[in-house]
This record gives C-alpha cells, structure tokens and sequence, in this order.
C-alpha cells in the first residue's frame, strides 16, 4: 500500500504535472504549426521556384515533389521531421543546403541578445517610471509617466524604428547595421552599436506594460498596513518603497516582464528586419515565404520550448520573491 | 543637480556620443563594394535561377553566348559572332578564345553543347528550358564553333541565349553533378562564399576574357527593409543598391548618384476569361474602358512609371493608344456592362499579394476606385506571396494584379502565355488560332520590319478582346555611392557592367 502511494504521490506531484503539461503544449503547438503550413495555399516548390513552377512540366512537379519529400503521407511527413527534430538537426533547409540547427545556430544568439537587452532596458525603464509615477498618483509625474506609456503602446516598433534608422542615417550618416552583423565575441564594440537601437525600441515597447503593472501593483500595495507600520517606526521613504512597497509588488512585474521577454524572443521580426539583424524572426519569415516547412516548424519549436521554459523560471522566480508560494 | 547626478547624466551624454560618433566597423577597403540586396539568393544553380537576387549575384559569376547591351542591343558574350542559315532552322555560333573557368580550365564548344542539353534535360529543372524547347540538337562542329540545330524557323532564340538562366557551365562540373554545389563560371568574379540570410562574397576574376576588372571584391549584403537599404547607402556602409519602390527612390538625396531606367517588367490586371465573368468579352471591354492608366501611374507610382500596352521590348513596343479605350470612358465602360447583362454593376474578385512589389496595394486601392466610378466593385483578396504564386499557377483568380517580367524580344516574353501550348496559357486565359498563327509567324523570321508587323498585330489582337489590362512599367532605380564611377545600368535588371566600375 505504501508502494501506491509513493506512486500516485509521484504520479500527481506537481513537478510530474507540470512535465505532462509542458510535454502536450509542445506536441499540440507541434501538430498545429505543421497542420497550418499545409493547409495554407503554396508549398515548397512554388516558395523556390515562384511563378517559374509554371515552366515545369509534370513529371518535374513530380521528382521535385519526391525530393522535398511532400509527395509522402502527413503522417509520415511529420514523424520524418519529428526524429530529425529530437535527433538535433531540425531537418533541412533546402534554399540554402544546411540544416534547420546550422542557420538556428547563427540565428538564436542574435534572437536572445537582442531579446535580453530589450527586456533588461525595458524592466529598467518600467520600473523607474513606474514608480517615479506612483509616487503621486493624479499628479503632473503621474500624467507623464502614463503618457510615456500610452506613447510606447501606441507607437508601432517598426514607425519608431524606421524613424530612428531615416534620422541617424540621414543626419549623422551613421547606420551601423548596414555592415557586416559582428557577434559580441568577434567585436563587443561593433555588436554594441548594433543592437543598441534595435535594443532600445523593444525596450520601450517592453517598458509601456511593465510601467503600467508596477504602477498598479505599487499603488495597491502602498496601502498595505506593513506599509504604514514601516513608515511609523521612522524608516526612510525611499527605503519603504523599495524595501517593503516594490519588493511585495514584484509578482506581477516578474509575471509581465517573463511575458514580454517570451513575446520579444518571437515578436521582434519586424526590428528585425529594418536593423538588418540576422535573426530567429527573419529566419521564421524567410522560410514562410520559401514554404520551407522544416525551417518554420522547428524554429517554431524552439520558440515554444523557450517560452515554456520561460515560464518555468518565472515560477520559480516567484517562490525566490515570495516563499509562502510552493 | 548634486555631483552624482550630474556624473551620470554626463556619463550617459558621453556613451550615446561615442556611440554615434565612432565609425563602427572597419570601413570597407577602397576597391571593395557592398550592394545592399533585401531578399537573400536562394541557390547557386545559375541555370535554375527565379529569384532576382540570385539572377543578379550569379550574373557576375557566369557568362552566357551573348549579352544584352545597355541600349537593349544583342552583342557577343562567350560568342563572338554567329549566323543563321537561309532557311533559320540552323543558327551557328563561333566562340570566345582563350576563356577560362574560374576553376582553370578551357572554355570551349563541349561546354556549350553540355549546358545547353542541360537545360534541356527536363530532369534539371531549368528556367530557360521553354525558351530553348526549338532546339533539336546541338553539335559541335570544332572547338570553337557551334551548330544549333532547331525544329522550327526560329531566329527570335539568338535573344533567348542571354542571361544567366543561360549560364556557360564547365562539362566537367556537369558530368560531376557539381552544378548547385560549386560555383564555377566564366565571369567578371569569383564565387566566395555565401552566408545564408547575411551575405554573398565574390573576389574579382583575375583571369577574365574582359578587360580587367577593377573592383577587387563585391559583397552583396542582405538588409530586408528597402528604406534601410537606402539609410546604409547614405551612412555608407553600402555603396549600391537597386530600389524598386519609388516613394523610397524619390528620398535619394544629391549625396548619391541614381539611375532610372525604364523597366522590361509591366504591371497588368490580369483577366482570366476562363471564368465567369471575365468570359464575356464586353465585361473585359468594360473593366478596360473604365481604367485610367495615366492616373494609376500618378496616385499609385507617385508619377513614376509609364503607361504601355502589351509588348514592352524596345524594338517592339505596343504603342499603349493602340485599343478600344486609349483614355477611360466611363460612359462606355457603363455601354460595355449594360450589353453584357449587367445595367446595375458588378462586384469582381481581384487576388494581390502586396508584398509582390513595392506599390502592389497601392494600384489595387487606385483600380478600385476607378472601377466604381463604372459600377464595378473590385473585390481584393489579400494574399502573401507564396499563395499568389500558387493559385495564379492553378488559374485559381477571377483578376489578378500581377508584376510581371519582360523580356527584349516578344517571343520569350509572350509565347508562353498566348499560345494554346504555352507553359502559362492556363494562367494567361485566353488563346485563339490567330494568336497561335501570328506568334509562329514573328518567330519564323529575320526581318525586323516583318516581325513588327507580327507583334504589332499580336498587340491589337490582345487589346481587342481586352485580354488583360497592361498598366504601366515601372522605373528601375540603382542608387550609387557617388564613389562608384563607370557603372552603366542596364534594363534587363542584370549588373553585368559592374565588371567595368570602380570606386575612387
């Protein structure tokens, strides 16, 4: 009897679970990604040979059918990419004749770096307004901190990216992105001035929603009585603010900015693509336009696996900032 | 301000300064150009080239019999000279001496025979193989002279021997089946390497048959978004650049140097009178008298573009007035509708994919507008491009707006479309003996002033039965570093004279 319920203890731990979740999310998105590139009109022979497919002859259609292996059934179709996905190659991108892990390689680092320094300058600029607008509610501060919010809400990326790319180009002749694309290990100084507009205009669009959570979370715990308790026995303002006010309102600031980091990691194709940065987003958007099927669907794939992983952190980021949360 | 306040505000004043101020990368050498591309090559087969991208990189790589010149003239490539006989079933071609593959070895008459039976050979997937499908044989008559044996009177093929979907390849390579893995031309550059989604490197041929090329290398670069393109020419991280969008081309400032050049490629609603109602011919003379080409061109282009009719190689040119509606008439348009069975108006469905090209969406919203001034309402149906491709490929579209390409000679620019045993006759929609007839007829003779004539009637025979709409060809825009000196555009869109540029 012990034996059982060691098991179920196991069985229904939450650990356990949570992998089972984590394991059908993944195999849903999976099956959804790989569905869609079907369904939608195209396939890979018109995404490489454009209106030229018109020009080949039937028994052409046919071998390049066999050769991008879309003349086998969906079932295998997918399976066959699924072992070269867990196998660690993620299949084969037939535009350029390497493998799906090859261009990810080069791909995913410039995807992180530009995600992490967004979210970094995001977090920073957020917080700070935050609570440089909370500090008086309804006052002149207050107003502005909220209209820089709803300025990086509706201020599209790619308007303010374009904007900042016309007017140093323009006016400074200075357009760092238009050389060669330096990692930070070839030249920290040329990939600093890469990735520092492109940078800064996904930490503004990071900072809006992070301003507007700490905002709240702070007004609603600064009316807490362990507040009013530390302001009694003399601590100084700024020490109950960021001791005792920012420290119990960081859940919901953790929980937004684990948002905005997973969104940034798949939503910066777009500033991606005017700073001319070789990464997961163009990658995504070329292949979806070549129809390379192997291209989109484990680029997909990885993006999942970090966004769940993501969230994972952020749980544990929780317990770390409140140990009552098990 | 206390001290620690102002040491940061000066700190971060210091850092955004340095960061502008400081060149960021090595500036590239003197002789060394970087052409700013937004959409990556996408093979190194030159034979199985579609993309422009590819067509252009690759172009500098490999050579082709002959060459099209800057006034659209056909000169001597790797052939030198070549005649026809008297019947034009045999053209006859005598080769470039002393050329070289980059690899080192000969160029001669087995090289031409193999690449041309290669693009033949269905198994390859060429894109030039329907241009070159009257070819019966090839023969080598010497080392340096070669026989193209063809099935029909053809001289509009010697046209079609262009380009680098015609690319001279090494028989080696394609008894090796290197073809695709190495890139091994005749060209004014060598093949580097190519770094997908970021670059493509080529070093100068030191070896070439031309005269010496100056430009020590060339790096095609990708940057996606055609206004940065032009911000990285005028940072001048790029020194070259071909822009299609002209609201982006009318920012170039005087710190660069810009060429436009009339394009081969038109822009056309298409009509696919297979389907209803575009099989009822007064439906297409109604969308064709309700169009105003001249304002398309205006609010769509900016201005920049010109209204043409069907044919638009030089020496053949449709002169674009030469229709039942040379100016819109929406009286006739409202004539043509009510014949056809429809006195209130009718909606049509009209497929666009905007990102085919630069002011796709905005000759769609302009046709709309016209149209309903007639009753017509247009439809649009948004699509990404691979969609397009796809059901424009099945005839699977009442209407198109489509960008399509030209070509110098009408017969490989239309035969394909309309003819009734064309590749994309199912595409174009329409076919007829007559077209069938004079098409044979242009093809089958050397005469220019005959085969105008053949063309000319083509012309009226299409605008006639208002087979598709033409709208106008645009400009080709190649933005410069005012650096680069010697550089002549060409309008078939190839950069084969970078081979004589330089940059001081």
């Amino acid at each position: 009897m012990q034996g059982v319920s060691k098991l179920q203890r196991f069985l229904f731990s939450s650990v356990t679970l949570r992998i089972l979740s984590i394991t059908t999310t993944l195999f849903g998105i999976s099956i959804f990604v790989f569905l869609v590139l079907r369904v939608i009109p195209g396939n890979t022979i018109t995404g490489s040979f454009g209106i030229e497919t018109g020009m080949l002859t039937p028994g052409q259609i046919a071998e390049l059918r066999h050769y991008y292996g879309i003349d086998q059934s969906l079932i295998l179709q997918y399976f066959s990419w699924m072992k070269s996905f867990l196998s660690g190659q993620f299949g084969y991108s037939f535009s350029t004749g390497v493998s799906v892990m090859k261009l990810t390689k080069s791909a995913l680092p410039v995807t992180i770096e530009l995600a992490l320094i967004g979210t970094i300058l995001g977090v920073i600029m957020g917080i700070a307004i935050g609570m440089f607008s909370a500090r008086k509610p309804g006052s002149f501060r207050d107003f502005g901190g909220q209209l820089f919010g709803l300025l990086a809400l509706a201020i599209p990326g790619f308007v303010l990216s374009t904007a900042i790319v016309t007017i140093m180009a323009n006016v400074f002749r200075y357009f760092p992105n238009g050389f060669e694309y330096m990692t930070p290990w070839e030249n920290p100084w040329v990939n600093f001035q890469q990735m520092m507009f492109p940078g800064l205009v996904l930490g503004i669009a990071v900072a809006a929603p992070i301003m507007r959570t700490t905002r709240s979370a702070l007004l609603e715990t600064v009316d807490k009585d362990f507040v009013r308790t530390a302001h009694g026995k003399g601590v100084s303002p700024r020490k109950v603010q960021l001791r005792h006010v920012l420290r119990n309102s960081l859940i919901p600031i953790v929980t937004m900015t684990g948002i905005q980091f997973g969104y940034l990691l798949g939503g910066a194709v777009i500033v991606e693509k005017i700073f001319a940065l070789p990464g997961m987003g163009r990658q995504v958007l070329d292949a979806i336009t070549k129809r390379e099927y192997a291209t989109v669907q484990s680029s997909v794939m990885i993006f999942a696996i970090m966004f769940v992983t993501i969230n994972v952190c952020t749980d544990l980021i929780y317990r770390k900032i409140d140990p009552r949360i098990k | 301000m206390n001290l620690r306040k102002k040491i940061a505000v000066m700190g971060v004043s210091a850092a955004l300064v340095a960061g502008v101020a400081f060149v960021a990368p090595a500036q590239a050498a003197s002789k060394d150009l970087v052409i700013g591309i937004t959409l990556d090559i996408d093979k190194l087969d030159p034979q199985g080239a579609t993309s422009f991208a590819t067509v252009r990189a690759l172009g500098l790589v490999y050579g082709s019999l002959v060459e099209v010149g800057p006034k659209l003239d056909i000169r001597a490539g790797l052939a030198t000279s070549w005649s026809f006989n008297s019947t034009g079933t045999q053209l006859r071609l005598h080769l470039r001496k002393n050329v070289k593959f980059q690899d080192g070895s000969a160029f001669d008459a087995t090289d031409v025979k193999a690449s041309i039976e290669r693009i033949l050979d269905p198994a390859n997937k060429a894109a030039a193989r329907s241009n070159l499908l009257t070819i019966k044989s090839v023969t080598v008559v010497d080392k340096y002279t070669v026989n193209l044996d063809l099935t029909i009177p053809n001289v509009a093929i010697l046209a079609a021997l262009d380009g680098v979907n015609i690319a001279m390849l090494s028989s080696d390579d394609i008894k090796a089946g290197n073809v695709g893995k190495t890139v091994n031309g005749t060209g004014p550059f060598k093949f580097v390497s190519w770094e997908p989604g970021q670059s493509v490197k080529l070093v100068k041929n030191p070896t070439y048959w031309g005269s010496a090329v100056k430009l020590d290398t060339v790096t095609f670069r990708v940057i996606p978004s055609e206004s940065s393109v032009l911000s990285a020419l005028n940072a001048g991280s790029v020194q070259f650049a071909v822009i299609t969008d002209p609201l982006i081309a009318k920012q170039v400032g005087s710190n660069l140097k810009k060429y436009k050049t009339p394009a081969l490629a038109y822009m056309a609603l298409q009509l696919n009178a297979k389907k209803a109602p575009m099989d009822n011919i007064n439906v297409r003379l109604a969308i064709q008298c309700a169009i105003d080409r001249a304002e398309v061109v205006k609010t769509a282009q900016s201005g920049e573009g010109t209204v043409i009719g069907p044919i638009t190689s030089p020496a053949y040119r449709s002169d674009p007035n030469d229709r039942p509606c040379p100016k819109a008439d929406i009286a006739k348009a409202k004539a043509y509708l009510a014949t056809a069975g429809y006195p209130n108006g009718l909606t049509i469905k009209s497929m666009v994919a905007p990102t085919q090209f630069a002011t796709a969406s905005a000759v769609a919203q302009s046709l709309k507008a016209q149209l309903a001034k007639a009753g017509i309402t247009l439809d649009l149906e948004i699509v990404d491009d691979s969609t397009f491709i796809s059901r424009w490929l099945a005839a699977d579209f009442v209407t198109s707006i489509a960008n399509n390409g030209g070509r110098i000679d009408p017969d490989t620019m239309y035969t394909r479309y309309f003819t009734s045993t064309g590749n994309l006759n199912k595409v174009a929609g329409y076919s007829s003996a007559t077209l069938d007839a004079l098409f044979a007829k242009g093809k089958s003779n050397g005469n220019v002033t005959q085969r105008r004539a053949a063309y000319k009637a083509i012309s009226e025979e299409l605008e006639n039965n208002a087979v598709w709409i033409w709208l106008f060809s645009p400009y080709e825009y190649r933005v410069t570093s005012t650096k680069l000196t010697g550089f002549i555009p060409l309008a078939t869109g190839s950069l084969l004279e970078l081979r004589k540029a330089d940059l001081k």
